[in-house]
């Protein structure tokens, strides 16, 4: 099946490098080997950078609000358990804005896909500190350095629920094979995709 | 006519006076008496002060009164902050000698301990209702049958306590018994508002319900909750109210008709969301039940404090139907009708209820209810086309036909950012200002068809309200040939109607539970009048006919 069916037609408008493109043909590719019908499935995108992928795949989807896309997700997938269901969204709204949410997906063992490009900042609103920025990072939001712990999301998912498919990896090696394995995994498969923003991630390593 | 006999039980909280209260109602029903019943209760689960009290009549009775003909304490002392709603003859039961001055004479001692004291203590209370359906001059194997039904597993000492109460009646105060009351016409069962929701909920054909328990919307989630499995829809206890409302969101966008329950703290919570569905044009239905606020403010008492909030809920402009039930009944179609205005208006829809009309019961027919019911499913496309728009503006109401998940060539983006007919996101200005006129065109379809304000008796001198107050309100007024009463189904939006009828006025009074006059405020950005005098209780308290009438006198 031709991934390109899953094109909108409409040109990403993230910065020139950015690993969400990487992302982004993944998905589509996943999808098409996976030979799933776009009006199956179901995308709930979270706000920021690597939400703004709603406008570019065709299939029924719903870009949330910031921090929600899980319970919608859940509501969908609830509803309709028969739809494939999947989560994109950042570290900014998923373990952040919308934690509880996480945490709670990850207790019901609900069958939904999650991925988080986790580029350890916001970057949509222009690199403030995020859930996963490392302890002492400056940031727009912290120039003195973040004086709080990162957050151990996909530990902590595991700790939850030992059930679920919960994993952190590399934008770049398996990135289709891994969307693949979480999209069939029969249970809640979170995807901590390890991302650099190529704009504000400098911030960072300061 | 005479007024209704009203029958107050109190006493502490933990001590059952609640389902005694349930019980005693669900008898008067049986009987066919018309009837309205009321309690009270702290935030507690043991300790301080409960009450239950039940105004019934042969003759069409609209609410439950203030002033009552028998108290009775469960245990020793509680009757005293009653004091003053004794009717000159009513009657205080308790255990106790009778106190020095005026009401002495209304006072009964009723041994209930000692009478209780060869049987388990839960079937205590039973006794009390024994005493009072040899009172009231109830049919006793109605009294007996109901009871034996209501607690199949206690059965033989629940009768055995009641039969104890009834014979001591019997011995010592057959000179109060009253009389036999004619046979009335009342609906033989009762529901609370919050069933009576749940009721509409399910033969509204609703099929997805979330809740974060909140009192005191709480009694709905438990209703669906207990019949979620035999009724095939889901329910869900998610893990806040956020959660709650984008569930919802989630479910209704896949195809499910979907509702949620909470209270003010509540719907606070989910106010981003209620701006979500009016941008995605996703229907959902909030059952928003007032309690006192501000903040945690009295969790278990009445108010109508949040009018305006439900009104303006969620930033930004987007259209939104408020619709408040002012009895069980109402609160039964106003549930099924809220779950075919989502589908048909693909918009926020309130329904406004408040702890007074949620927590109390009335008489209602299930079967005679449901046969007004009529599903709506407003436009769905099943076989679109593929340059298929699911926000297309070519439509002259507003609502544009969708999809839904699964179905082929329909695939679209349910948006929170501003979108053009396919859902995709824009900052075009043409095409902003175009969507937000789309969406905005659902207000005057909604004016079609939601609830018409509706007007009691003759317009000259009206009394103008909202919600729960109806009851007390029509029973105010009943038999007087000077004033009438409009009440205000639809807050959101306005129908011209009220306009017509305010104008026609000569005297308004404006009745509400809350400290501002939140509907005088509401009326006004539409229409202009004139009140002549405000009723306004915020004491986490009804309003009970007396209170309403005795100000109508003065004026
Ligand atoms: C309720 C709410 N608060 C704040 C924002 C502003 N906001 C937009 S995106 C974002 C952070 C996004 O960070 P992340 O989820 O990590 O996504 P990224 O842009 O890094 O991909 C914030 C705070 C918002 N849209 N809504
Ligand atoms: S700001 Fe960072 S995350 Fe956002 S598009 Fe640019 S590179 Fe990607
Ligand atoms: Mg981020």
């Amino acid at each position: 099946m031709n991934w390109k069916k899953f094109d909108t037609g409409k040109t990403p408008t993230w910065c020139p490098g950015c690993p969400n493109y990487l992302l982004w043909l993944a998905l589509k590719q996943s999808l098409a080997e996976l030979k799933l019908k776009r009006e199956k499935i179901v995308i709930a995108y979270d706000i920021g950078c690597a939400g703004n992928m709603a406008d570019f795949i065709k299939t029924y989807g719903v870009h949330t609000l910031h921090g929600r896309a899980i319970p919608v997700a859940m509501g969908v997938k609830y509803f309709r358990p028969e739809l494939t269901v999947i989560v994109v969204g950042g570290d900014g709204g998923i373990y952040g804005e919308g934690l509880n949410h996480l945490v709670t997906a990850a207790r019901a063992n609900i069958d939904i896909t999650v991925l988080v490009a986790n580029n350890h900042l916001y970057s949509l609103t222009t690199g403030q500190a995020s859930p996963t920025t490392p302890k002492g990072a400056a940031s727009k939001s912290t120039p003195q350095g973040t004086d709080l712990n990162p957050l151990p999301a996909v530990a902590m998912v595991k700790k939850v629920n030992p059930q679920v498919l919960a994993e952190t990896i590399s934008p770049q090696q398996h990135l289709k094979e891994k969307i693949k394995k979480a999209i069939k995994f029969p249970g809640f498969a979170l995807l901590d995709i390890d991302q650099t923003c190529v704009t504000f991630g400098k911030l960072l390593r300061k | 006519m005479a007024q209704p006999t009203t029958v107050k039980i109190v006493g502490p909280a933990g001590t059952g006076i609640k389902s005694i209260g349930r019980l005693l109602s669900r008898i008067l029903a049986k009987h066919r008496f018309f009837l309205h019943d009321y309690s009270e209760y702290p935030s507690l689960v043991r300790g301080g002060h409960n009450t239950y009290q039940v105004s019934f009549s042969p003759q069409e009775n609209f609410a439950v009164f203030r002033t009552v003909d028998f108290l009775f304490s469960l245990q020793p002392g509680h009757w005293q902050e009653h004091q003053k709603e004794i009717s000159p003859q009513g009657l205080i039961f308790s255990e106790e000698t009778p106190p020095a001055g005026k009401l002495k004479k209304n006072f009964l001692f009723f041994p209930l301990s000692e009478l209780a004291r060869d049987l388990p203590p839960v079937v205590a209370n039973t006794v009390s209702l024994g005493a009072i359906g040899f009172l009231l001059n109830l049919k006793k194997e109605i009294c007996q049958n109901t009871l034996a039904t209501t607690f199949p597993q206690a059965k033989k000492e629940n009768l055995r306590a009641f039969q104890k109460g009834w014979e001591f009646a019997q011995q010592h105060w057959s000179e109060k018994r009253l009389p036999p009351f004619s046979q009335g016409k009342g609906e033989k069962e009762i529901v609370d508002g919050n069933e009576a929701f749940g009721w509409g909920f399910l033969k509204g054909k609703g099929d997805f319900y979330a809740a974060y328990p909140m009192t005191p919307s709480t009694g709905t989630l438990h209703f669906l909750a207990e019949k979620q499995k035999e009724a095939k829809i889901i329910v869900r206890h998610p893990e806040d109210e956020i959660a709650v409302a984008n569930m919802a969101a989630g479910a209704a966008f896949a195809g499910a008709r979907a509702a949620v329950g909470t209270s003010g703290g509540g719907l606070a919570l989910m106010n981003e969301t209620i701006s979500f569905c009016g941008i995605a044009e996703i229907g959902v239905v909030f059952y928003l039940v007032q309690r006192v606020g501000p903040a945690t403010g009295m969790p278990t008492w009445t108010a109508q404090g949040d009018l305006l909030f439900a009104v303006f809920s969620g930033h930004g402009e987007f259209p939104k139907v408020v619709i408040a039930p002012g009895d069980q009944k109402e609160s039964f179609q106003f549930s099924w009708q809220a779950l075919n205005l989502a589908a048909e208006l693909q918009t926020p829809i309130i329904v406004v209820s408040d702890k007074f009309l949620a927590e109390s019961s009335a008489n209602f027919s299930l079967e005679k209810q449901q046969k007004e019911v009529k599903i709506k499913k407003g436009k769905i496309v099943i076989n679109p086309r593929e340059d298929f728009r699911r926000y297309s503006w070519q439509n002259k109401d507003g609502c544009s036909p969708r999809t839904l998940p699964g179905t082929k060539n329909g695939e679209f983006l349910a948006n929170s950012y501003e979108h053009d007919q396919s859902g995709f996101s824009t900052e075009n200005a043409f095409v902003a200002a175009k969507m937000a006129q789309k969406r905005m065109k659902k207000l005057k379809k909604a004016l079609q068809i939601t609830p018409k304000p509706q007007l009691f008796g003759r317009p000259k001198n009206l009394i103008v309200s909202w919600g729960s107050t109806k009851g007390s309100i029509l029973a105010a007024i009943k038999n007087s040939s000077k004033w009438g009463f409009l009440q205000i189904k639809t807050l959101w939006p306005l129908h011209p109607e009220i306009g017509k009828i305010l104008s026609q006025a000569q005297k308004i009074v404006l009745v509400e539970n809350n400290q501002l006059g939140q509907l005088e405020t509401l009326l006004k950005t539409h229409f202009s009048f004139s009140v002549k005098k405000r009723l306004l209780k915020f004491t986490g308290r009804p309003f009970f006919p007396e209170e309403i009438k005795n100000e109508l006198e003065k004026i």
